[in-house]
C-alpha cells in the first residue's frame, strides 16, 4: 500500500479574468519513508499542490481527484474531521516565508504554547516546547526570546519546530531555504536530513533542483499546472526524459564542471483557461504536430513522463 | 590591462541609533581596496550583511563614503562634481528586483529614455532610435511593440532586460550588477548572464557582479573578491580562488553549495564552520568566532597579504 497517493488532483482559483487551473490533473505516490521534491518555476502550481494536501487553500478549491494518506482519503472527509485527525498531527506544513510571519509581540514560548493549546495537547507544554526546539538544534534559552532577537536561520528553525510540535509523519516544506544565506541553507538541509533519519517524510517544494537532490528519493517536475515528469531522483538526474526537465537541469551553472548553462527560450504559459495540448509546446525544442493534443502519462522505469516523444 | 575603476580604502560606518540604548556602530564597508580592469568582470561575493551592496552604492555615490577615494577612468570622483556626472553616465547599475527597479506607471519607452533626458543626450528622434537599439540589444522583440508597453505586461525576465536596456542606453563603460538574476527563474537566468557576457565582449563593458551565488559567479567572472562583514578576505583569479581557497570563509562558502547530484541524498553536507559565539566581531579577525582553524594570533587583525601571484588573503592560517 502506498503511504501517500495523489490521483488526478485538480485545484482551481476563480478570478475576474477566468478560472486559473493552478493544479491540473496531478498524480504521484510515495512509499513509507520516502520523500519527494516538487520542482518547477514560479507560478507552476507547486505551492498550490502543497496547500491542497494541507487543505489550507485560500480562494481556491479542489475540484476533482483524491488524496489518500495511509490508504484513507483526506479530501472526502469533513473539515472538522481533517483538523481533528490530520492537520498538524499527521500532516504539517512549513509555509513559504513563514519565518517573517512570527508574531513580533509574543515570545517564542508563547507562540509554541499557542499551537499546543489550539490542538488540545494534554501533556506538559514546557517539556514539549523545549524538546522540540532541541530537535531542531536550538537551545531552550531561545524560548524566552522575541522574534526580532533571532537571526534568519534561527527563525527558520523555529518555524520548522512549530511544524514538528505535534509529531507529524509527513511535512510539506515550501521553499524552506529560500532567502537564507548559503551557509545557513546548508545547516537547514542537514536538519531536514536528520529529521528524515528520524522517520519523517518530507515533501520539499522548491525551484532549486540541487537542494532536492539532498533530500528527496522521488521528484515531481511541474510545469504549467501539470506534473510533466515523476520518478526516482536517481533516474531523473541521470536520464531526464521530458524536454522541460532536461532544460531545467541544463540551465543550472555548475561550480565544478566547465559546462555552459543553457536557457529555456520564452515565457511560462498563463494558467487562465489554458488551451489544449502540451503546456510546454511554445518553448519546446522538439515540438511537433502531435503536441497540440494533451499528452497522456507514458510509463518510465520508476514513474511517468507526459510527453509524446515517449509514446 | 588598464584600470577603469579603482577604489582605495573605502569606508562607510552606519550608526544604529536606538531610542533607549547607546548607538551601535555597524562597519558596513571597512577600508576596502580593489580595482576593475577594462573589459573585466570582477565578482563581489559574500553573505547578506557583508557589505557588497553598500560598496556598489558608495561607488555610484548614492551614499557618501566616510573616507576613501574612487578613481574612474583616471580621474578622482570623490570630490569633483563635474567628474561625478561623468561617472554617473558611464557607470550604470542593475538592481536585484526587476519588479521594484522600474516605475509601473511609465511606459517601457519612457523608462529607457529617462537616463538620456537626465544627461541631455540627443534630440527626441535620436533618443527614440537609441531606445529601440537598446531593446534590440537585449533581444526584446518586436522592439517597436515592446516600446509602447507597460511593465505589468512583461514577465520577470523581460523586466530585467528592460533594466539592462536602461543601463545600456547611455553607453556605459562599467555596469554594476547587484544580484541581477537571483529573483529570476532558473530557466531564464542563463539567458540574462549570456547577454551580459556578449555585451562585455562586444562593447568591452566592465562589470562588477555582486552575488552570493558562486556558480553563476564562476560562469561570468574573471576575478573574485570574497567579502565578510565589511572586509575583503580573499581576492584573486576566480578559478584559483574557487578551486583552491586560502581563506576558511571561502572554503565554507564553497562547501555549502549543492549541485544537482542524486548521490547527495546519502551524505550529510560538510559544514566547516562553527556556531558564532558572542565575542566582539570587530576585535581581531572578524571571522574568528566561526572559524574552525582560529589560533591565538587571530585576536589581531590579519592584513590582506599576497599569498601567490595575483592572489590576496586576509588570514594568519592560510589553509592549503
Amino acid at each position: 500500500m502506498d503511504y501517500i497517493s495523489v490521483t488526478d488532483l485538480k485545484t482551481q482559483y476563480k478570478t475576474q479574468t477566468g478560472i486559473v487551473h493552478a493544479v491540473d490533473g496531478i498524480s504521484f505516490f510515495l512509499e513509507k519513508g520516502e520523500s519527494i521534491g516538487i520542482a518547477g518555476e514560479s507560478a507552476c502550481g507547486k505551492s498550490t499542490l502543497g496547500l491542497s494536501i494541507m487543505r489550507s487553500l485560500q480562494g481556491g478549491k479542489v475540484v476533482s481527484g483524491d488524496i489518500l494518506f495511509e490508504g484513507k482519503s483526506i479530501i472526502k472527509i469533513s473539515e472538522s474531521e481533517f483538523t481533528k485527525k490530520y492537520r498538524w498531527k499527521e500532516i504539517a506544513m512549513i509555509f513559504q516565508g513563514a519565518m517573517n510571519s512570527l508574531d513580533p509581540v509574543f515570545t517564542i514560548e508563547q507562540q509554541l504554547h499557542e499551537i499546543l493549546k489550539q490542538h488540545n495537547y494534554t501533556g506538559d507544554f514546557n517539556a514539549k516546547a523545549s524538546e522540540t526546539l532541541i530537535s531542531v538544534g536550538l537551545n531552550s534559552s531561545v524560548l524566552k526570546k522575541f522574534p526580532h532577537e533571532l537571526s534568519g536561520g534561527m527563525k527558520q528553525r523555529i518555524v520548522i519546530a512549530m511544524a514538528l510540535l505535534l509529531n507529524p509523519k509527513f511535512v510539506i516544506a515550501d521553499e524552506p531555504t529560500t532567502a537564507l544565506d548559503v551557509l545557513v541553507q546548508a545547516q537547514i538541509i542537514n536538519l531536514l536530513k536528520k529529521l528524515k533519519k528520524d522517520g519523517m517524510s518530507i515533501m520539499l517544494i522548491t525551484h532549486d533542483l540541487a537542494i532536492i537532490s539532498e533530500i528527496a528519493e522521488k521528484i515531481g517536475v511541474m510545469y504549467g499546472g501539470k506534473m510533466v515528469e515523476f520518478g526516482n531522483s536517481s533516474e531523473i538526474y541521470k536520464n531526464p526524459k521530458h524536454p522541460y526537465t532536461q532544460g531545467l537541469l541544463e540551465s543550472i551553472p555548475s561550480l565544478k564542471e566547465n559546462k555552459k548553462p543553457k536557457f529555456i527560450r520564452g515565457n511560462p504559459p498563463s494558467l487562465i483557461n489554458p488551451s489544449e495540448g502540451c503546456r510546454f509546446y511554445e518553448r519546446c525544442p522538439h515540438a511537433m504536430e502531435k503536441c497540440k493534443k494533451d499528452p497522456p502519462q507514458f510509463k518510465t522505469e520508476s514513474g511517468y513522463v507526459q510527453c509524446w516523444l515517449y509514446e | 590591462m588598464e584600470e577603469i575603476l579603482s577604489v582605495q580604502n573605502l569606508t562607510k560606518y552606519f550608526a544604529n541609533k536606538g531610542i533607549f540604548s547607546s548607538s551601535k556602530i555597524v562597519k558596513a564597508v571597512d577600508g576596502i581596496s580593489f580595482s576593475l580592469k577594462k573589459g573585466e568582470v570582477l565578482v563581489l561575493a559574500g553573505e547578506s550583511g557583508s557589505g557588497k551592496t553598500t560598496t556598489s552604492r558608495l561607488i555610484l555615490r548614492a551614499i557618501e563614503p566616510d573616507s576613501g577615494t574612487i578613481f574612474f577612468d583616471g580621474v578622482e570622483v570623490t570630490r569633483e562634481s563635474k567628474n561625478l556626472d561623468k561617472l554617473r553616465m558611464q557607470c550604470q547599475i542593475i538592481y536585484q528586483d526587476p519588479y521594484a527597479a522600474i516605475n509601473p506607471r511609465m511606459k517601457v519607452s519612457d523608462i529607457i529614455m529617462e537616463p538620456l533626458q537626465i544627461h541631455k543626450i540627443g534630440t527626441m528622434s535620436e533618443r527614440k532610435k537609441m531606445v529601440i537599439d537598446a531593446l534590440h540589444e537585449v533581444r526584446l522583440e518586436p522592439a517597436e511593440t515592446i516600446y509602447e508597453k507597460y511593465p505589468h505586461m512583461l514577465s520577470g525576465g523581460q523586466r530585467q532586460r528592460i533594466v539592462l536596456a536602461r543601463a545600456l542606453v547611455t553607453k556605459p563603460k562599467v555596469i554594476i550588477a547587484d544580484e541581477p538574476v537571483s529573483m529570476l527563474d532558473v530557466s531564464v537566468r542563463a539567458e540574462i548572464l549570456e547577454m551580459m557576457r556578449e555585451l562585455q565582449e562586444k562593447y568591452g563593458i566592465s562589470y562588477i557582479y555582486i552575488t552570493h551565488d558562486l556558480s553563476t559567479a564562476r560562469y561570468l567572472g574573471q576575478r573574485i573578491a570574497i567579502m565578510y562583514l565589511g572586509k575583503i578576505v580573499e581576492l584573486g583569479p576566480i578559478n584559483d580562488v574557487l578551486f583552491h581557497p586560502r581563506h576558511p570563509y571561502t572554503q565554507a562558502l564553497i562547501d555549502a553549495i549543492s549541485e544537482p547530484n542524486p548521490d547527495n541524498l546519502y551524505q550529510d553536507k560538510k559544514i566547516r564552520i562553527n556556531e558564532p559565539t558572542d565575542i566582539d566581531v570587530y576585535q581581531g579577525c572578524r571571522f574568528r568566532s566561526r572559524c574552525p582553524y582560529a589560533i591565538e594570533k587571530c585576536k589581531d587583525e590579519p592584513p590582506l597579504d599576497q599569498v601567490e601571484k595575483d592572489r590576496l588573503a586576509a588570514c594568519f592560517v592560510k589553509i592549503n
